[in-house]
């Protein structure tokens, strides 16, 4: 218990004095998970309202895939990534395993599904209206839909939020991809889980903390989108 | 001159049950037309044909004398012509504003004839001083006036009302009823539903009534007289 504690108050220690490698480790997170979701929803949001207001052979069957992908466990991302990365890989010449780059790519494709399926959902429940008022109005086809995603953009910025809190608080994909690299790659959730190991217990705590702090914000921030 | 819309032979089914069976109807311009029937009669799945919303299955269906084709950029051209008002019309998820604007906006319309336009189509409808309000936070009448001036607006050549004064109330159904009887010699040709006979006579309407799916009188109200 007294090293529970002691260790508590050593992390609060570190985060008040914003500690370098404390807050080092929180700006490679967000730095890598801002721009992972900014590249998801770029693609994400587009297909996923494509896909929710268009009728084709095989929707039914992609929309179980995308469903499938949202679970694909953080380390087969990692996987696959690296494997393409690494270098003998394809994409071996880029030489971006262990870098902030190469963790962007893996955790956008993290969070792609995600940025997907609660597009597609939130257009899939808006109301049936919109596209026949539009139209009516004389809009033409591009009008219509980004009037359809205006009145649904609560549901869509539950997905951005969504997004972000699956990568932000990974693991696998960070570590494999970025490679912990003390200022380069170490992210919150690497630092906790390498650090801590090596006898680190109250700096794990203190990054522990800050996740727990932006996961509560987050979660916070998505029910209060998904009720509007 | 060619008739507004002429249908021959206009059907439309629900799986295999037909709503919509019509031999011949030939609608003029610059009329004001009431269109009856019970519920499930067709009466809103007529007008979504008339608004070039949903096509038929089957028939032809004449705009000002031209066959409508149902191809995309055809019908882009016509829903410039003739708006819908929809039975429980949706306001879209923003300002009164935006919404009067929106069709005005798809027509390129912008600067100070935006403006002019959507506030005259407010003041009309009884709602100036009503832009900067959320569409999402008005009363079930306020919301039918600014889905009646956000069609007003475009100044249509054909205005489709689908029972536009049911579920109002009778400050605003009274309202309604002036800017409906005054929008033929402004230009807009007008079909409406509704469930009141007394709104056939107050209209001076020609009075078109259905009965499961098929055109069974075609008259002027009785209190008109005249065509
Ligand atoms: N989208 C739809 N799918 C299946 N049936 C429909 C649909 N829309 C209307 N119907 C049916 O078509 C018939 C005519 O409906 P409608 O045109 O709405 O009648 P009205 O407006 O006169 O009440 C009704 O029996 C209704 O149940
Ligand atoms: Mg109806």
């Amino acid at each position: 218990m007294e090293f529970l504690f002691e260790s508590l108050r050593t992390a609060l220690t570190l985060i008040l004095a914003l500690d370098f490698d404390v807050v080092d480790a929180v700006g490679t997170s967000l730095k890598v998970s801002i721009w992972s979701v900014i590249l998801a929803a770029t693609v994400g949001i587009p297909f996923g309202v494509a896909v929710a207001v268009n009728e084709f052979r095989g929707k039914r069957i992609l929309i179980t895939l995308i469903n499938t992908l949202m679970a694909l466990p953080t380390v087969v991302v990692g996987l696959v990534v690296y494997g393409f990365l690494s270098r003998q890989g394809p994409l071996g010449e880029l030489s971006l395993l262990f870098s902030p780059a190469a963790m962007i790519i893996g955790q956008t494709v993290l969070a792609l599904p995600i940025v997907v399926h609660y597009s597609l959902g939130a257009v899939r429940g808006a109301d049936a209206r919109i596209l026949p008022t539009a139209r009516t109005l004389g809009a033409g086809p591009l009008r219509c839909l980004i009037r359809l995603v205006l009145d649904v953009r609560f549901g869509i910025v539950a997905a951005v939020i969504a997004a972000f809190g699956r990568v932000v608080a990974e693991v696998g994909v960070a570590m494999m991809l970025g490679g912990n690299i003390r200022g380069y790659t170490r992210s919150m959730t690497t630092a906790i889980a390498l650090e801590t190991s090596k006898g680190e217990f109250a700096f794990g705590l203190a990054l522990g903390i800050f996740l727990m702090a932006v996961a509560l914000f987050i979660n916070i921030l998505f029910n209060v989108m998904q009720e509007r | 001159m060619s008739a507004l819309y002429q249908l021959k032979d206009i059907g439309r089914r629900y799986g295999t049950r037909p709503v919509l069976d019509i031999d011949s109807l030939q609608l003029q311009a610059g009329r004001l037309y009431t269109l009856t029937g019970a519920n499930g009669s067709g009466k809103t799945t007529l007008l979504q044909i008339l608004a070039f919303l949903q096509p038929p299955n089957s028939g032809n269906l004449i705009f000002r004398g031209l066959p409508v084709t149902w191809s995309r950029g055809v019908l882009r051209q016509l829903r410039r012509e003739v708006t819908l008002l929809h039975q429980s019309p949706y306001l879209f998820a923003t300002s009164v504003y935006a919404n009067v604007t929106f069709g005005l906006r798809s027509r390129g319309i912008r600067g100070e004839k935006l403006r002019r336009a959507a506030m005259a189509a407010l003041e009309t409808c009884g709602l100036s001083g009503f832009e900067g309000r959320s569409a999402r936070e008005l009363s079930g009448g306020e919301a039918q006036r600014v889905a009646m001036a956000r069609a007003l607006a475009l100044q249509p050549a054909v205005l489709l009302l689908d029972e536009p004064l049911a579920n109002v109330d009778s400050e605003t159904s009274s309202l309604l009823l002036q800017v409906i009887r005054s929008l033929p010699k402004a230009g807009t040709s007008v079909i409406m539903t509704t469930h009141d006979p007394r709104h056939q006579s107050d209209l001076n309407s020609i009075t078109i009534h259905l009965e499961n799916g098929c055109v069974v009188s075609n008259a002027t109200s009785s209190h008109s007289g005249i065509l």
